[in-house]
């Protein structure tokens, strides 16, 4: 059957058929009958996540602003100062000072560690390419302020994690890492 | 009594007894307005750039911007109440803000999303990009991130929610009051008018312009003999052809270079170009350019033939630096108007014979011409990167130091700062009604703008204005190593990020010689048309916008986006910046499951939501008559203008460069290239659903072939070193060609990177497709070309 204004009134149907999903597919939720409608290729009825109740779940290799890790135990910096963040970094907004010992030779520590966050352009590549594991992206996004300059530039003492941390956001990653250091260390012995 | 005592009393009294002072009704009051005030914000979003994607976002049903009273998204300011401004602001864009901003009604507040909107983002080294909006508006409140995710852009929006209820708002306010601000000019560079004293007595001084000269300043090089990596085969075809024009217009005129070039003298290139045309078929524009050498400035045109298929050839065209003149081709291809403009714009190629060479990305009374290598921005440092001061002795120093004028801006000696040339008016000369539509405009798919010249309803004239969001991708992308660019091409056409890094990473890799290992190679492939798909639910959806349907199926659209997205995220760790490949290969192995999830999408999910908005608009009553007849682009218009992708397909020419110059692994699908003919927006509409449909294919045929293990990369490296010689790369992204035209002296940076970006040049034949309809199907044409503005001013 078709008149004019006939597709008009079936795509009608189409929004309400929405309409009833989401209740229907709340019910069954409910229910216990579904756990995830919300995610993924079976994705059906209310879409919306309650944010900041409740958060949509970020994959591991989100990526957000740099951080650099410190051994959870030793406290040890893991950055050397070698410079390949400063070398890959896009939009070059990474700036690092080498520490230099007491006799003046230099020393694989940071003095000063900064990025200027409003420059970086979240794309990972520091992470990618550090060789000592050293820089990782980090999950937090909620850094909504209402002045510019505090945070803006992220020194040292901002951009420092514990490794405990890193493993909690980056389980899988860290696993990995973890032991690709055990099977070198055991290599050496 | 002791004095504790006492407080603790007062407590437990507070706590207990109602306080009925005047104060705390009032503060009661109060407490009730602001609650009032921030559960019903109503924004005005200048969606800018890539953020504002982010923000329909969360806008749309996965964030639901409506759980916060904001769902109420204004266009006009004098509705709006607080304005997001999502994305990057260039200077030509912030005067335009300022205006906005002095409309909005009082309390007003504004909020900043992105690193470039809060700070200049990875474009601040830029020339014509604004370093912090706060140099210009008040900001409220900034939300970081490049880009900011949606989940962000809500958390910003809770912290002014928070700030609003802070405030004492009925106690506070006088009426009538009114901040309004100065709108800075645009002379030779942007003119903060707050400034222009300060600016006028140094320039008085005449004192050189920086703090300090820098270290060292970029030189150009000699143009040479080069040899175009893409086409194995094309030296015959030169060959064959400069010697036809050779014994046409005299041997010496014509050269044909060993790479695969044809030189042309510029004396008789205008009749050679014609001739080019009708006699040997090269009937399609692809790509038009200029680069500048030391000895020379060189026009590069990059000609095939559709119609008798004749493969690509390069053709470049000389003229002396001191004069570079070169006739202008538009007569021959009407495609080269707009990129014509471009190249005399960044270049100062001065095309003669050209109805219209006036700037376009910058404006009228820009300082100089920026792509010239011995043009230096504000904040230069060094000619390429990386940046020697970054490493060992880093010390931190703000960009804003390294100027005197603390901003991103540069004035000439004996600046004039009245703000220069006045918008120039193409269309005064006839009476009728001047309309301007854009760059702030709910339908024009951010900062575009459009000026057209009505009689009565119908359009009688149409120009296109562009640059306001000119991001320098060009000039910083001959800065950057190979590598770097990769993010950046992200930030072109920020919905179909993936396919752009696929057609800059095998360019490179053409020019480089580089290998792809198998499993990779089908990667990239289904990350592709998983993009295509994007794009083209995307570029329905608001299509269906601009017709007025407000937001329905786009949020449908946007609901199967956000199923693909998350698999890139997972994929990539970013929804839209995916900056996932990479010479050789792509970044990071798929994780566990995630072809799975792919293969239930391809096959259960994504071709029901296809179905779902075909029987939704397809046979839709309005969308027909809205649609049908209205912007027609015949087949002859449509290749002379080199219009791409969707909208050429609509016009009845079946041409698909997965077909035509197959590249990655194209050649091994089984797809079908649709084409409707009647070249109207309906088409075009059809055009994308079908499309997408093919994707499907590809993906269910890619999904079935792919290695279950294996390499992804062949050497992921950060210092890529590309030998000496050029290409020019096309590929078929969602929108049309891109194009990437490289030429590499042998060193780790590009010497000449352009873009050739299908949004931009499907803009074009914009004006004919427009003239004599309505306004509001005007709206209806460019949702129907599909713009997006990242990758038209670039």
């Amino acid at each position: 059957m078709s008149f004019l204004g006939s597709f008009v009134l079936r795509g009608f149907g189409i929004t309400l058929r929405h309409m009833f999903v989401t209740y229907t597919e709340a019910a069954r939720r409910m229910l216990g009958k579904r756990t995830n409608g919300r995610r993924g290729p079976g994705a059906k009825g209310i879409f919306t996540w309650q944010y900041p109740e409740e958060r949509v779940p970020l994959p591991e290799r989100f990526r957000v602003l740099p951080v650099l890790l410190y051994d959870e135990e030793t406290g040890a910096i893991r950055c050397t100062a070698c410079g390949i963040c400063t070398k890959v970094c896009p939009p070059q907004c990474i700036w690092i000072v080498q520490a230099k010992g007491d006799d003046g030779k230099p020393r694989q520590k940071p003095e000063e560690f900064t990025i200027e966050t409003n420059v970086c352009m979240n794309c990972g590549m520091c992470a990618e390419f550090c060789p000592f594991d050293a820089i990782k992206m980090d999950h937090r996004f909620e850094l909504a302020g209402r002045e510019r300059k505090p945070g803006e530039i992220h020194r040292l003492p901002d951009l420092l994690v514990s490794t405990a941390y890193y493993a909690k956001t980056h389980p899988g990653d860290w696993g990995r890492e973890e032991e690709k250091r055990r099977a070198k260390a055991a290599a050496k012995q | 009594m002791t004095p504790r005592a006492d407080a603790a009393l007062e407590e437990e009294v507070r706590k207990r007894v109602t306080v009925t002072t005047w104060n705390a009704i009032l503060d009661t009051v109060e407490d009730f307005a602001s609650w009032g005030r921030r559960s019903s914000i109503w924004p005005l979003v200048p969606g800018t750039a890539c953020c504002a994607i982010e923000f329909i976002c969360a806008a749309a049903s996965r964030f639901d911007i409506a759980r916060f009273g904001a769902e109420l998204l204004r266009a006009s300011p004098r509705q709006a109440d607080v304005m997001i401004v999502a994305g990057t602001v260039t200077k030509k864009m912030a005067p335009v803000l300022v205006r906005l901003y002095d409309q909005m009604a009082e309390p007003k507040y504004v909020i900043s999303v992105g690193a470039c909107a809060n700070g200049g983002g990875p474009f601040k080294e830029g020339y014509t990009v604004v370093s912090g909006l706060d140099e210009f508006l008040p900001v409220d409140v900034y939300v970081r991130g490049c880009p900011a995710t949606p989940s962000a852009i809500l958390d910003g929006l809770i912290e002014l929610q928070k700030k609003m209820d802070a405030e004492r708002f009925l106690s506070t306010w006088r009426f009538g009051k009114r901040t309004e601000l100065p709108v800075p000019v645009l002379g030779p560079d942007i003119v903060d008018v707050r400034q222009a004293g300060e600016i006028g007595a140094l320039l008085g001084r005449n004192e050189p312009q920086r703090l300090k000269p820098p270290r060292e300043v970029p030189k150009a090089r000699p143009a040479a003999r080069v040899a175009d990596a893409g086409l194995a085969d094309a030296t015959a075809q030169v060959k064959a052809v400069a010697a036809k024009l050779a014994s046409k217009f005299g041997g010496d005129r014509i050269q044909a270079h060993a790479g695969g070039a044809l030189v042309v003298d510029r004396g008789i290139w205008g009749e050679a170009a014609k001739s080019l045309r009708d006699e040997f078929g090269f009937d399609y524009l692809a790509n038009l350019t200029a680069a500048d050498y030391s000895d020379c400035l060189e026009a590069v045109y990059h000609i095939c033939g559709i119609e008798k298929a004749v493969p690509r050839m390069t053709v470049k065209v000389r003229a002396p630096r001191e004069s570079p003149e070169v006739p202008s081709v538009t007569p021959v291809w009407a495609g080269a108007n707009l990129q014509e403009r471009e190249a005399w714009d960044l270049l100062g190629m001065k095309f003669t014979g050209h109805p219209d060479l006036r700037r376009i990305l910058t404006w009228e009374g820009f300082h100089g011409h920026p792509l010239r290598k011995d043009w230096m921005e504000p904040y230069y440092e060094e000619p390429v990167k990386p940046f020697s001061i970054r490493w060992r002795e880093g010390r931190y120093v703000p960009a804003e130091d390294r100027n005197r004028w603390h901003r991103n801006v540069m004035y000439p000696a004996g600046a004039k700062l009245d703000g220069g040339a006045a918008e120039p008016e193409p269309c005064d000369e006839e009476a009728g009604l001047l309309l301007s539509m854009g760059p702030q405009h709910p339908s024009t798919h951010g900062v575009f703008q459009m000026r057209v010249l009505l009689d009565g309803e119908r359009v009688r004239k149409l120009e296109p204005v562009l640059g306001y969001l000119h991001r320098n991708h060009e000039k910083i992308g001959e800065r950057n190593t190979w590598l770097m660019n990769m993010p950046f091409t992200d930030r072109l056409d920020y919905f179909t990020s993936m396919s752009n890094g696929l057609a800059y990473a095998s360019s490179v890799e053409r020019l480089a010689g580089l290998k792809v290992p198998e499993r990779a190679e089908y990667i990239r492939v289904i990350m592709a048309e998983l993009t295509r798909i994007i794009n083209h639910l995307l570029a329905i959806g608001f299509q269906l916008n601009d017709l007025g349907t407000w937001f329905t199926p786009l949020l449908y659209a946007l609901e199967e986006r956000e199923l693909i997205i998350d698999l890139f995220e997972a994929v990539s760790g970013s929804r839209m910046m995916c900056n996932y490949m990479r010479f050789s290969g792509v970044a990071r192995d798929l994780p566990p499951g995630w072809l799975e999830e792919v293969r239930k999408l391809v096959v259960e999910r994504l071709p029901r939501g296809i179905d779902q908005l075909d029987n939704f608009l397809t046979k839709n009553e309005v969308v027909y008559m809205r649609l049908k007849g209205i912007g027609v682009l015949s087949r002859q218009t449509a290749l002379n203008t080199s219009v791409a992708g969707p909208v050429l397909r609509a016009s009845g020419v079946k041409y698909d460069i997965r077909k035509a110059e197959p590249y990655s692994i194209y050649d091994r699908f089984e797809f079908d290239v649709p084409v409707f003919t009647h070249g109207d927006s309906y088409d075009r509409y059809l055009v994308r659903l079908a499309e997408m449909r093919q994707s499907l294919r590809i993906l269910s045929q890619a999904l079935k072939q792919i290695p279950d293990a294996g390499p992804i990369i062949d050497r992921n490296q950060y210092l890529l070193r590309v030998p000496e010689g050029e290409t020019y790369g096309r590929f078929e992204n969602p929108k049309g060609e891109l194009g990437f035209y490289l030429v590499s002296d042998g060193g780790m940076n590009p010497y000449r990177y352009h873009i050739r970006a299908p949004s931009y040049i499907n803009l074009t034949p914009l004006e004919e497709m427009c003239k004599g309809h309505l306004v509001a199907d005007v709206v209806a044409i460019l949702g129907s070309v599909d713009i997006v503005m990242g990758e038209v001013d670039r």
